[in-house]
């Protein structure tokens, strides 16, 4: 149902459930506000976005009435609603004036200044100067953890903050104290934040209360380019901007993709800025005489191609890492095959997780959007919480908004919701599969049931048939059920996975020799720990910080990070998105692929493009799902099945690990960065107090 | 300096205006050692109540060339002009400089590029791996 | 004067048994059985017959709120009793809720069966200590008596649970409170929607005062024309008058709406000290409505409509009288004080604009400001009013705006001699 509505003379019709301030937007009127945002609970305390209602004896806040509120005229004409009355200009210029006299004056001195809400409505809606004579309030500051600095005078009491950690972190870390004059935002007994998310308060905060600690008084918004860029911390993908001042990234902030990441970022996307310019690899090193010596990008990639050339194909191997651009995949693996080189592997863990059965099978179908309609979700040794903090927050906020049933198998973490914890290992499962368990009896009756498999709950001694089990457990599931529903996930942690996965960066059926018994392996930014153990006598890493691969190396080769290059990366759900470039990347490193390419021609096998152009030509007649940039093509469902039935070992008690044992230092830029080692040691503690207390 | 130009410009020294006005009105008072002169209103007081009181350039016309201790005076923050009083500035202070903003002489910090000073190496906007 | 026959709270100076037994010898819990069995509509409809108006200071038709109540609604229906009796200057829920407990677990009982609520909430004021335990005594009386409970005698099956706040006077605004009641900080809710419609645990629910309630059980057993016909029209019935300030007696007392309020002063109270002529301003409903000038005090009536008229307001009826003793100023500054310290916080025109009226006014008190600034605390108050989520603003505006349309000379004089006081010291 819809009904109209005059406002300021423009009659517009609107659907039911709209509230007047999003009808006023739908007119062209644009509403001053402070408090209200999209997607948070609705306050109306800043009382900003007061409009008239013909009828209605006082201003009204737009924010709060819904269009269904208004009581029909009585003659049946539209309801009139005006914004621009001098009654709202009065209304609004009191309550101006009423946020301004206890704000102190300090935008010069302040982060905020240039992006404020405050500065630009008191522009807009102010009046002239204030009459306010007495002293002005003083608030304490706050310590609110390492990444948000607080200057609470500042504060106009909105309560965004507040409501975005109830509602979308899910732990309520802050809250108001006091009341009247003496309202003031903080932490119980200032402990700091501990939320994945916390950092999202600062984007959200409409003055400079709270602003980014790490990037404190450092640059000025106007200052910035800024470049729209994806994320690469976790499968994810969100979409962020990526905020550069010369060839330094000031900072990340987030950009809004309703299917992805809504408009949050985790606080590692965010604050891992500082961690693409330390450890930086910024020239090429050969191991001489057991020791790593600078050198020319000639000697180096002579060293390579020399070894290349002189190895049996069959003794060469290549694993690529999480950071792993389509690109420079799709030129490695183009290389590998004219060296006639197979074995190649992407899952750098050891995941048991194959496309033998089709896109479908390694993809995470329900997509992300998904799971606001899911209505039971099984998690199988998947910590969403820290594979992916933003996910989670959606898995809440379904949680909280609907009858959403969660079960967990896998260890019992705090996930910010409730769940049926069904148990530890991987044995648990084989109820579920066979339909014991009475969780199994929750996933057949809800009409949209999630799977959810941890990409590492497969890599185990008994990962295949974790693998498969899963699979099972879905197909169960999705019996008899809408078709266009796949309720088969897995959860990716490495942004380059899928990527790699489309594009058949794996052990081709004939690859006969483990990773131990290569001799000599190309690392494509390849990080894993299990690269440690590796036995090959020549290791060449192309990548970006000196990481365990670096260290692992006899060639290293300096390669660009996500900010510098432009990349494809292919999210957990299978949508291709583009990195743009930011920066350029430092000393001597160079955009991966090209170094490939420059490698391939001293191999003798140059490949045929010369440009990032053709280089995509040629990977999307390859992989032409990655040309379809931002859309999402379903995957072919049956590979459900086909999975299904693919393996029936045993399943092990061994109980499920963690993917992720600290969110906050999960890949080499993360450990490179000083903020994110200090909130790993501060988790640690809080940890640790916790442990302490119980 | 020529009477021409002192007909036509005010900037260069006074003007005869002021001039007819101080030999009016002005009671010499004293010089500082750039060679300006000062005056003030022999009777009567100006509109803020008090004796007015010149200064009378001795090069270009630039509030900035007068001293601190005549700067005082001139202002009526202190009523003793220096040349009354034993003036002795403080071992602290600087000798006074007029505003050289827009000359050569004006101030460059050293990071400027206008600086003829040798500038600070820059710091780098990375901090590379090297092998232990 | 109102008949002795027909005052409705029989024990308010707390002189006979407090008991049951007491109670029940005064007439209560008689025949509650038999108003049940009048249906739900039928009490709403003869509540609405009575012409009671809330008694909590609004004054909107108590039968009219009951029946926006939803008939048929799977969640269940809450009755709330706002016994958060924080407004300076009353004291009439106190009284009942000591001394005449009984009226309101019946009225209670009665307005839960109109509305179809099995459940009921009272709401206590924080300070209310004594008052709680006295109302506790009362229900565990009624419910070892079988009169309220599962299975009671009434055949309504029904539970009284009594709340305690912690004494913030916003939790006496309906949201709030029931915000407060859900274990949240106390502060006020948007309305739409109305909690008739999503209210205590976002089921339809009614917060009613402690007197609208407690009259109920005797308007329908004296039937409806009788309360009507006390009063003046549209301002039906008794009310109970709390008289304070510079009076001989101050008193609680129970009188007719419409009552003059000379007489009122006069017969209860004994009078203004020092005669009518030592008057000088009277807030006649409790700290929130401005005040009255002596020349308005003359002739006007205790009831909604004329108070309204006088723009002031009946409000709790906590008649506040003040002689020419007082220091006007001061006394509505102090009240400024009161409401920037009660102001919760949540919206931006109370919060910031308590503390500024509050501030000024302290100048105003000291002739310390200029006379400008007294248009500018009006202009001041007047941006605060009706700006705010609840009542609260709109209270916090109103005795200063009294106050500058009634004694606005006070107040420039006051300037005056402050500033000649200035001169002379210079």
């Amino acid at each position: 149902m819809s009904r109209k509505l005059l406002i300021d003379d423009v009659e517009i019709e609107v659907e039911d459930g709209l509230t007047l301030l999003q009808a006023c937007e739908l007119a062209g009127r644009e509403v001053p506000r402070f408090c209200y945002h999209e997607r948070l609970s609705i306050a109306g305390n800043c009382r900003m976005c007061l409009v008239q209602v013909d009828g209605m004896p006082k201003p009204v806040a737009s924010c709060a009435m819904g269009v269904n509120d208004l009581r029909p005229t009585r003659d049946g004409t539209p309801n009139r609603v005006d914004t621009r009355t001098p009654l709202v200009k009065k209304a609004r210029e009191g309550v101006m004036e009423f946020l301004l006299i206890n704000h102190p004056l300090d935008c010069p001195i302040c982060d905020q200044g240039g992006e404020c809400d405050l500065q630009d409505q008191a522009m807009a809606y102010g009046g002239g100067g204030s009459r306010y004579d007495e002293n002005k309030r003083a608030v304490d500051e706050k310590h609110l953890g390492p990444l948000i600095k607080t200057h609470m005078t500042r504060c106009i009491q909105c309560t965004r903050c507040v409501r975005f950690m109830t509602e979308i972190a899910g732990v309520e870390e802050l809250g108001a104290a006091g009341r009247g004059e003496d309202m003031e935002i903080t932490t119980y007994l200032e402990e700091g934040m501990l939320s994945e998310l916390s950092a999202n308060v600062v984007d959200l905060c409409p003055v400079g209360a709270l602003t980014h600690r790490p990037w404190a008084h450092n640059a000025r918004p106007w200052e910035l380019r800024k470049t729209e860029s994806i994320d690469a911390m976790d499968a994810v993908g969100s979409a962020i901007r990526v905020d550069t001042r010369g060839r330094e990234v000031m900072r990340i902030l987030p950009r809004t993709n309703e299917d992805v990441n809504e408009e949050w970022i985790s606080d590692k996307t965010r604050h891992v800025a500082d961690g693409l310019r330390t450890q930086r690899l910024d020239q090429p090193y050969v191991r001489i005489n057991g020791k790593l010596q600078p050198a020319s990008w000639d000697q180096a990639l002579d060293a390579v191609a020399d070894r290349l050339t002189a190895t049996p194909a069959n003794n060469i191997g290549a694993i690529t890492g999480d950071l792993a651009g389509c690109e420079e995949v799709f030129a490695l693996k183009d290389l590998m095959n004219r060296l006639d080189v197979v074995n190649l592997d992407c899952r750098a863990d050891g995941e048991a997780i194959n496309a033998d059965h089709g896109r479908a099978g390694y993809l995470f179908n329900s997509s992300i959007a998904g799971l606001d309609e899911a209505d039971a979700i099984l998690l199988i040794g998947a910590n969403p919480r820290t594979e992916a903090a933003v996910m989670n927050a959606r898995i809440l906020l379904s949680w909280r908004n609907s009858d959403l049933r969660i079960g967990v198998v896998g260890p019992a973490e705090d996930l910010g919701y409730d769940y049926d914890h069904i148990g530890a290992s991987a044995a648990d499962l084989a109820r579920l599969a066979d339909g014991s368990h009475p969780f199994a009896e929750v996933l057949k009756s809800a009409k949209r049931p999630m799977v959810i498999v941890g990409s590492a709950a497969t890599a185990r001694d008994d990962g295949a048939s974790v693998y498969a089990t899963a699979a099972r457990i879905a197909d169960a599931a999705m019996a008899g059920k809408d078709a266009t529903w796949n309720a088969f996930n897995i959860l990716h942690t490495a942004a380059g996975r899928v990527g790699a996965m489309d594009l058949g960066f794996l052990p081709s059926t004939n690859a006969d020799q483990s990773a131990s018994e290569l001799d000599t392996v190309f690392l494509l930014g390849c990080d894993a720990p299990s690269i440690s153990n590796l036995q090959a006598k020549f290791v060449v890493y192309l990548g970006t910080h000196g990481d365990i691969g670096a260290h692992k190396a006899d060639v290293i080769l300096p390669g660009a990070t996500y900010t510098e290059k432009s990349v494809t990366y292919v999210n957990m759900e299978g949508r291709a998105q583009l990195t743009a470039k930011a920066a350029f990347a430092p000393g001597d490193a160079r955009e991966d692929w090209k170094v490939i390419r420059a490698l391939s021609d001293r191999v003798d096998k140059t490949l045929p493009y010369d440009d990032l152009e053709a280089l995509r030509a040629a990977m999307y007649v390859a992989a032409p799902h990655l040309a379809q940039i931002g859309h999402l093509t379903p995957a072919d469902a049956k590979a459900t099945a086909s999975l299904a039935k693919s393996d029936n070992g045993q399943l092990s008690d061994a109980p499920f690990e963690p993917a992720i044992d600290d969110f906050y230092l999960s890949n080499p830029i993360a450990r490179a960065s000083a903020v994110m080692a200090e909130l790993s040691a501060l988790r640690q503690t809080a940890t640790k107090r916790t442990e302490a207390a119980e | 300096m020529s009477i021409l130009s002192e007909i036509f410009s005010w900037w260069g020294g006074n003007t005869w205006g002021t001039r007819i006005t101080l030999m009016c009105q002005g009671r010499f008072v004293g010089e500082d050692d750039d060679g300006n002169k000062y005056y003030e209103q022999r009777s009567g007081v100006g509109s803020m109540g008090m004796p007015r009181r010149w200064v009378t350039y001795k090069h270009q016309a630039d509030p900035t060339r007068v001293p601190p201790e005549w700067h005082g005076w001139l202002h009526h923050t202190v009523n003793t002009p220096p040349t009354e009083e034993d003036y002795r500035p403080k071992p602290w202070q600087q000798e006074h400089r007029a505003n050289m903003t827009g000359t050569a002489a004006a101030y460059r910090p050293s990071g400027s590029i206008l600086t003829s000073d040798e500038r600070p190496h820059a710091t780098g906007d990375y901090q590379a791996w090297k092998p232990d | 004067m109102l008949a002795d026959k027909d005052r409705i709270f029989t024990n308010i100076y707390g002189l006979h048994d407090v008991s049951l037994k007491g109670a029940m010898a005064r007439g209560q819990w008689d025949g509650t059985k038999q108003i049940l069995e009048f249906g739900h509509d039928e009490i709403i409809e003869r509540v609405k017959a009575s012409g009671l108006r809330g008694r909590g200071g609004a004054g909107f038709p108590t039968g009219l709120k009951w029946s926006f109540m939803p008939k048929e609604d799977p969640r269940p229906s809450y009755l709330v009793v706002n016994a958060d009796e924080s407004e300076p200057g009353s004291c009439k829920d106190r009284e009942i809720l000591r001394h005449d407990p009984h009226t309101l677990v019946e009225g209670c009982l009665i307005a839960s069966f109109a509305m179809r609520a099995h459940a009921c909430y009272v709401y206590f004021r924080g300070e209310y200590i004594r008052e709680r335990e006295a109302f506790q005594r009362a229900v565990d009386e009624a419910y070892e008596a079988g009169l309220i409970g599962k299975n009671n005698k009434n055949g309504w099956d029904f539970d009284l649970y009594v709340a305690h706040g912690a004494g913030a006077y916003i939790c006496g605004e309906e949201t709030a409170l029931l915000e407060s009641l859900e274990g949240k900080k106390g502060q006020p809710r948007m309305k739409p929607p109305f909690p008739a419609g999503s209210g205590l645990y976002g089921a339809p629910t009614t917060v009613n005062n402690v007197e609208s309630i407690a009259v109920t059980p005797t308007i329908l057993r004296r039937g409806a024309e009788w309360f009507a016909g006390l009063g003046i029209p549209n301002n039906t019935g008794t009310k109970l008058f709390q008289i304070s300030g510079h009076v001989e007696r101050p008193c609680v007392v129970e009188e007719e709406m419409g009552i003059p309020m000379r007489e009122l002063l006069e017969r209860h109270a004994g009078g203004v000290r020092g005669g009518w002529d030592n008057l000088l301003a009277v807030i006649p409903g409790g700290s929130s409505v401005p005040c009255l000038g002596t020349d308005m005090c003359q002739d006007i009536t205790m009831d909604f409509d004329s108070l309204q008229k006088a723009k002031s307001g009946l409000g709790t009826a906590a008649v506040i009288v003040m002689d020419k003793s007082t220091d006007i100023i001061k006394a509505i500054g102090r009240l400024s004080y009161f409401y920037k310290h009660e102001s919760c916080g949540q919206c931006t025109p109370c919060r910031e604009g308590t503390g500024w009226m509050w501030r000024v006014m302290q100048r105003l008190e000291r002739g310390e400001a200029e006379k400008h600034e007294i248009d500018m605390l009006f202009d001041v108050t007047k941006q605060v009013e009706g700006h705010t989520i609840c009542a609260l603003g709109d209270a916090a505006a109103w005795p200063i705006q009294g106050l500058i349309r009634n004694f606005r000379h006070v107040i420039e004089e006051r300037i005056d001699a402050a500033q000649a006081a200035r001169i002379a010291a210079e």
